[in-house]
Parts: C-alpha cells; sequence; structure tokens
C-alpha cells in the first residue's frame, strides 16, 4: 500500500493554493481544481509560507 | 486449450519451456539475451509415463491450487490435468524432504526410475529478437471486502471457485454442491462488480469479463439443473461483444432475476449455512417514492471476483523497461494505432496483461502479436527515425545520469565508464540530451544549437509581445494544428519551438528563452497517459519544478513560466492556454523583463572565476 502524507501545491495560472494527498512514489498528473491548469508547483515548506 | 498446448509442444520451431521462469533479459530489439530458469521438477519427464503409482504412496497431502483449495493433491502430482508434458512435479517445499530422503516412497515405487531427489534448477539462456508479454492476470481477493462475508461464511465463494465446482474435471466432478454441506444449492445469488468499478478499493476499472462470466453462468446452471433460481446483483451489465445481448436476454428467459443494486450486507443463517442478503434495489420504487430494500435468502452467494494485474508485472517491466496505465496493466505503445506494440522496440504485448479482455480478443491479440514479431524478425533488419542520441566520448563525464533517466533503457553505462547509446533501442525523446549537464549528449537534428537558435531568432525582435512556446511533436503541437484546422480562433501573439518530447527542453533553454526577454514561456507536452516516450514528461515535470525555484531565487516571478498537457484532440485546450497565456503576458512589464534578462545571465564556473580573480591579480 502507498503511502500518503498532505503537500502544499499553487496553481501557477490562478495563483489557487490548496492541500492534496502526496502518494510515496505517485505517478498522476496534476491539475488545479479551480480552473484546470496543469501548472501545479509544488510549494515546498519555505516557500509556501511566502 | 490443452490440445493447443500440446500442438505448441511438438511444433518443430517452439520450444515450449514450462514450469519455468524468466529471470533476466539484456539487449534490444533483434539482439535480446534472456536468461530462463528451469525449475527442479524432481521427476524426468522424458522417463515418467504418469502411471500414477507414485502418487497413491505419497503421505503428503496439500490443498490443490489448481482447484482452488476445493480439493487435495499430493506432494507429487500433476499442475492440471491438461499440463504439457504431461508428467509429475515434486513441491520440494511440500516432501518431507531429499536431503536427507524422508520418505523416499515415490522413489521406491516409479518402475521408470524416473525421480531424482538430487535435480536442482537449471539456467538456460536464449537469444531472441523479439518478445511477446503474455503473463495474464490475477484475481482480486475480496477478503477485504468484510460485507461480503468471504471468509466467514463457508457458502459465499468466488466466480473462480464457482468455475471449478461446475467444471466436470473440478474437484466434485461437475456435481454442483456447496461448501458447507455437500447440498446442491438451489437459490444462488452472484454479485457483481466485487473488486472493479470501485474507487474506494483503488480499483476503478471494468474487469471486462466478469457480467459475461456470470450470464454464462446462470445459463449453465438453467441448462444443468433447471429447478436452481438465480439471482444477478449487478450495477450494471456490459454486454456489448458479438452476441452478448443476445446471451443476456436468454439468461432472463431461464428466469434469472437481474436485480439492479450491490448488497450492503450478507448475513448467515448459522443453523442452515443459508445467506441472507439486504440490497436497495434502484429499479423498484416503494411508496415514499424511495428505492425498496429487499431482502433475499441464497443458498449460495457467488462473488464475481473483478481481475487484477498479474503479480510478476513489475518485474517483467524492469526488465523490459515497460511502464503501466493507471489501472496497472501494461502500457502499449499507442492505443490505437500499435495496440499490441510495447513502448520497447521488439517487444509485444498479447491478452490480459495489457488489459482485461476475454478469450476471443487475448486470442486476437496473440494473433496480432506474433505477426508483429514475425515481421520484425523477417525483415532482418530496422529503421529507425535519424532522431536517436549521440554521446560524445571525450564530453562524457561519466555520471551516468542519462542512463539512469533513459524510459527505454538505451543508454548503458558502468561506473567510471563514458556512456553508449543502443541506437535501435532509443528512440529519440531527448530526455538524456536535456538532462546531460556537460553538453556531451547530442539529439540528431534536435541539438542544443538548433533549439538555441530557434529560441533567439523567434525573440530576436519585439520579445515583449510573445508568447514563447515550447510544444511536444505528438500531443501539443498536434493539439495546435487542431485548433486550426476546427477554426478556433486564439490569441495570435504565440510563437512555438516544437521537439519531439517535451522532456527534451532543457532548463537552459527556457532560461534562455527569458534573458533573449521573453515576457512568458510555456511548456506543454501529451497528458500523463499519452506520453509518447513510456514516461519522460515525468522528467518535463521535475524540471519546471526545479525552474520556479531558480526563478523565485533569481527574483523572476515565477508564473512567467507555465506547464500544460494538452493532447492533440484538444484544440480547444491549446485556444483556451494560449489566450490564458496572451493574458499573462501582458501583465509583464518592461521592467520586469529587463530584470530576468540580467538576472537569468549565466553565472560562470567557480574554476572560471578563479582564473578571472588570478589573472587581474597577476
Ligand atoms: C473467473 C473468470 C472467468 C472467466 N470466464 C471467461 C469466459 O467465460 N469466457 C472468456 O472468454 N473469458 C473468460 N475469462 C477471461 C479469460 O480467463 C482471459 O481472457 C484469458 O485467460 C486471458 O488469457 P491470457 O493468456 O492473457 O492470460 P492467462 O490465461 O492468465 O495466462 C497467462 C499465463 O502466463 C503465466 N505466467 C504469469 N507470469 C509468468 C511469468 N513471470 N513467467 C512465465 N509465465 C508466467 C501464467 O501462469 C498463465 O499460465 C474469465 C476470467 C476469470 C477470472
Ligand atoms: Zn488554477
Amino acid at each position: 500500500m502507498a503511502t500518503a502524507t498532505t503537500g502544499n501545491f499553487r496553481c501557477m495560472m490562478c495563483g489557487h493554493d490548496y492541500t492534496d494527498k502526496v502518494e510515496k512514489g505517485e505517478d498522476r498528473e496534476r491539475s488545479c481544481p479551480k480552473c484546470r491548469s496543469n501548472s501545479i508547483r509544488h510549494m515546498k515548506k519555505k516557500a509556501a509560507d511566502k | 486449450m490443452g490440445p493447443k498446448a500440446i500442438d505448441a509442444g511438438r511444433h518443430p520451431n517452439i520450444e515450449l519451456l514450462t514450469y519455468s521462469e524468466v529471470e533476466e533479459v539484456s539487449g534490444y530489439v533483434g539482439n535480446f539475451v534472456a536468461t530462463i530458469r528451469k525449475k527442479a521438477r524432481y521427476v524426468d519427464h522424458t522417463l515418467c509415463n504418469a502411471c500414477e503409482e507414485c502418487v497413491k504412496v505419497c503421505p503428503v497431502s496439500k490443498p490443490d491450487e489448481y482447484q482452488m483449495g476445493l480439493s487435495s493433491r499430493r506432494a507429487i502430482y500433476i499442475p492440471f490435468p491438461q499440463a504439457v508434458p504431461c508428467s509429475y512435479i515434486l513441491n520440494m517445499d511440500d516432501c518431507l524432504g531429499n536431503n536427507p530422503i524422508a520418505c523416499g516412497k515415490c522413489a521406491d515405487v516409479c518402475e521408470k526410475k524416473a525421480i531424482n531427489y538430487d535435480d536442482e534448477d537449471e539456467l538456460v539462456v536464449r537469444e531472441v529478437g523479439a518478445v511477446i508479454v503474455a503473463i495474464g492476470l490475477d484475481v482480486y481477493d475480496p477478503t477485504e471486502m468484510d460485507e461480503y462475508g468471504y471468509t466467514r461464511h463457508a457458502n459465499v465463494i468466488t466466480s473462480m471457485e464457482f468455475e471449478r465446482l461446475i467444471c466436470a474435471g473440478g474437484p466434485t466432478a461437475g456435481h454442483f454442491v456447496r461448501p458447507s454441506d455437500h447440498e446442491r444449492p438451489k437459490r444462488i445469488g452472484f454479485i457483481q462488480c466485487v473488486g472493479s468499478r470501485n474507487p474506494k478499493i483503488g480499483r476503478p476499472y471494468c474487469s471486462n469479463i466478469c457480467c459475461m462470466n456470470t450470464i454464462k453462468d446462470t445459463l449453465l446452471l438453467a441448462d444443468h439443473y433447471p429447478d436452481t433460481e438465480n439471482f444477478v446483483f449487478y450495477q450494471d451489465i456490459r454486454a456489448f461483444g458479438k452476441s452478448f445481448e443476445d446471451m443476456f436476454q436468454r439468461s432472463k428467459e431461464t428466469g434469472t432475476r437481474y436485480i439492479r443494486g450491490l448488497p450492503g450486507d450478507v448475513e448467515e443463517d448459522p443453523e442452515t449455512g443459508n445467506l441472507v442478503v439486504t440490497v436497495e434495489n434502484t429499479t423498484q420504487r416503494g411508496g415514499n417514492g424511495r428505492s425498496g430494500l429487499e431482502r433475499y435468502e441464497l443458498d449460495m452467494l457467488v462473488l464475481s471476483v473483478g481481475v487484477i494485474p498479474p503479480k510478476d508485472l513489475a518485474k517483467i517491466s524492469g526488465m523490459l523497461t515497460l511502464s503501466k496505465t493507471s489501472d496497472g496493466f501494461f502500457m502499449e505503445s499507442h492505443p490505437k494505432l500499435k495496440p499490441v506494440d510495447a513502448p520497447t522496440r521488439g517487444v509485444f504485448f498479447a491478452g490480459f496483461c495489457e488489459s482485461p479482455k476475454d478469450i476471443k480478443d487475448s486470442v486476437c491479440q496473440a494473433g496480432a502479436a506474433s505477426s508483429r514479431a514475425g515481421a520484425l524478425l523477417n525483415a532482418g533488419q530496422i529503421q529507425i527515425e535519424a532522431i536517436t542520441s549521440r554521446i560524445d566520448e571525450i564530453e562524457c563525464k561519466k555520471c551516468g545520469l542519462c542512463a539512469k533517466i533513459c524510459p527505454y533503457g538505451a543508454i548503458t553505462w558502468q561506473k567510471g565508464e563514458v556512456a553508449t547509446v543502443i541506437e535501435a533501442a532509443c528512440a529519440g525523446c531527448g530526455s538524456c540530451g536535456a538532462t546531460c549537464q556537460f553538453g556531451a549528449i547530442t539529439m540528431r537534428h534536435f541539438t542544443d544549437d538548433q533549439l538555441l537558435a530557434q529560441v533567439r531568432a523567434i525573440l530576436a525582435r519585439k520579445p515583449e509581445d510573445k508568447v514563447f512556446v515550447f510544444a511536444c511533436n505528438w500531443c501539443s503541437y498536434a493539439g495546435g494544428d487542431m485548433a486550426g484546422i476546427s477554426r478556433i480562433k486564439y490569441s495570435a501573439s504565440n510563437r512555438v519551438v516544437r521537439t519531439m518530447c517535451s522532456a527534451r527542453v532543457s532548463e537552459d533553454m527556457v532560461l534562455e528563452a527569458f534573458r533573449c526577454g521573453a515576457p512568458v514561456v510555456l511548456v506543454s507536452g501529451c497528458h500523463y497517459a499519452d506520453c509518447h516516450y513510456i514516461n519522460a514528461n515525468r522528467q518535463t515535470v521535475v524540471r519546471v519544478q526545479r525552474l520556479w525555484d531558480k526563478l523565485e531565487k533569481a527574483g523572476v516571478r515565477p508564473e512567467r513560466l507555465q506547464l500544460e498537457w494538452i493532447s492533440a484532440a484538444e484544440g480547444q485546450k491549446f485556444a483556451k492556454v494560449m489566450n490564458q497565456m496572451e493574458e499573462l503576458r501582458k501583465t509583464v512589464t518592461i521592467k520586469e523583463i529587463e530584470h530576468g534578462r540580467e538576472a537569468l545571465k549565466p553565472k560562470p564556473k567557480k574554476a572560471a572565476k578563479k582564473k578571472e580573480a588570478a589573472a587581474t591579480a597577476g
């Protein structure tokens, strides 16, 4: 079973910030839940705080 | 199947290696080398005449895997009645022991002296030109769906167990009885989609064969035992193959009741062993307008279990650099145009391991796969596009990164050695070229120099008015074509550079676009499931993430770089993205562009800096 944690993401198209689950070794296409853009930045802790 | 396997065993051009497993495959199209483990049988099949004397004296009793544990076998046994060769094997894990010999009864009675306790596994090597992967399926284990009580109630069985129970060659010689009391069940329920179309347990896909299998089973029951009453609990019945709808109608005509709804709960009457199923029948409305809750008392319940990817899939994937689709089955080279080719040249798929399918479709695919392999071998040579990668032996710093990231395993490398490209295996995605930090890899016809020259030429004049786009050949560029031929209007500011794969776009190419004054840059490629280079576009994601960090660090708004997956059919999406990019472009000021030009200039390397410092000091 894959182990899941959560991660912070930011849509680089519309600016929407959200959290989503991140599975170890996952292979999944991400898209913004708000605008469907694929420009999804996985925010590291520091960057997310900005 | 039995006669086919015997024919195959006798064919002069077929070497059948049964009770064997492929351990390793190296090489490439036309030149594969397979290492195969022939497992020790402890019985010489050339001497054994299957007289059964050994079975009679073997004191061991184990559940028979072939009969789904519904009957037992000895430690020495024939795995299944149609096995080729028709001879015994001795399972050493079950045997009382061969070193020292603990029992030895089978060898004592074997007149042919076929039993050899000293037998060992043998590794054999075969050179082959093509590989067909046909490792089939595994069946879903319904233990986790405890609501159906598979492990708690004796008379809840799976469809696989049903197959054995109704089969003339099965544990009860085809006398259909239920496990708890060996009585013939008269009221039989079938629950569909157990382990299929259920995202909650991570199995969202349809297993394809279960509806028709159940319909077939109800017809079998109606034929053998006309007094049985059958109940099928389903969410949809999918009967779209040739004559399938006709079978479905016939099943209903025999009196089988189809109840739309999956039971929430199964209880057992401890006295009778009967099962009580509660289900919300969504086709019946009660007086209050809501679906009616119904209860059924049944003698036996069959869980129509779904199918799952075979357990060896990951191992075989590793050997042949294959990948899988989101449902876990093997991914083909192209879902419509190359459905039996693997992305790795010279490898083909047949049957269930590529996607759930019935016997007819498996046989079709097997025919197609062998034809494809035959055509390849008969041609004697292959033509590849002149877009493969080339490694400069002098520039290569022997880091091996290219070999690690090549989706095709087309680059060989050993520690301390220069990497080399197997051209016949290289598909030309360019991931290696974009990854190499030392400029040691050249992609033919998509060289760094050529691509950078395009970037510079496009942005030579009025860069601030342009939306700069990298588009992959197969999907996003074709998506642009689709927008064009569909006459979809979108902003005219975009300028596109085509690469074979989005993974060909190096960090430096993106940075160069910003240095040349691009206000915004889009990197676009195929959707995950459509990547034409197995999974090369995952590297695009990694690279773009790194670039966002770099841009931010340099004080450049990271949003100026965008990433989109656009398929060849998504002309609408292409147009939408171009319009969004144009809106984004308008927000970028000249000051920002100028800052980007400066801030993203390549930093002189440490060694060069030192040299420079020494020169000034001198
Ligand atoms: C319960 C049930 C009922 C079904 N009923 C029907 C039906 O009525 N009609 C119908 O058309 N279809 C039916 N099917 C589907 C049918 O079983 C498949 O279509 C068919 O078996 C697919 O053939 P295959 O050769 O791809 O796979 P398989 O039949 O699974 O054969 C794959 C073979 O590869 C071997 N193998 C696996 N890994 C390795 C390895 N690493 N090295 C060497 N060998 C390996 C396996 O041992 C197996 O012998 C049913 C399936 C199930 C589960
Ligand atoms: Zn968004």
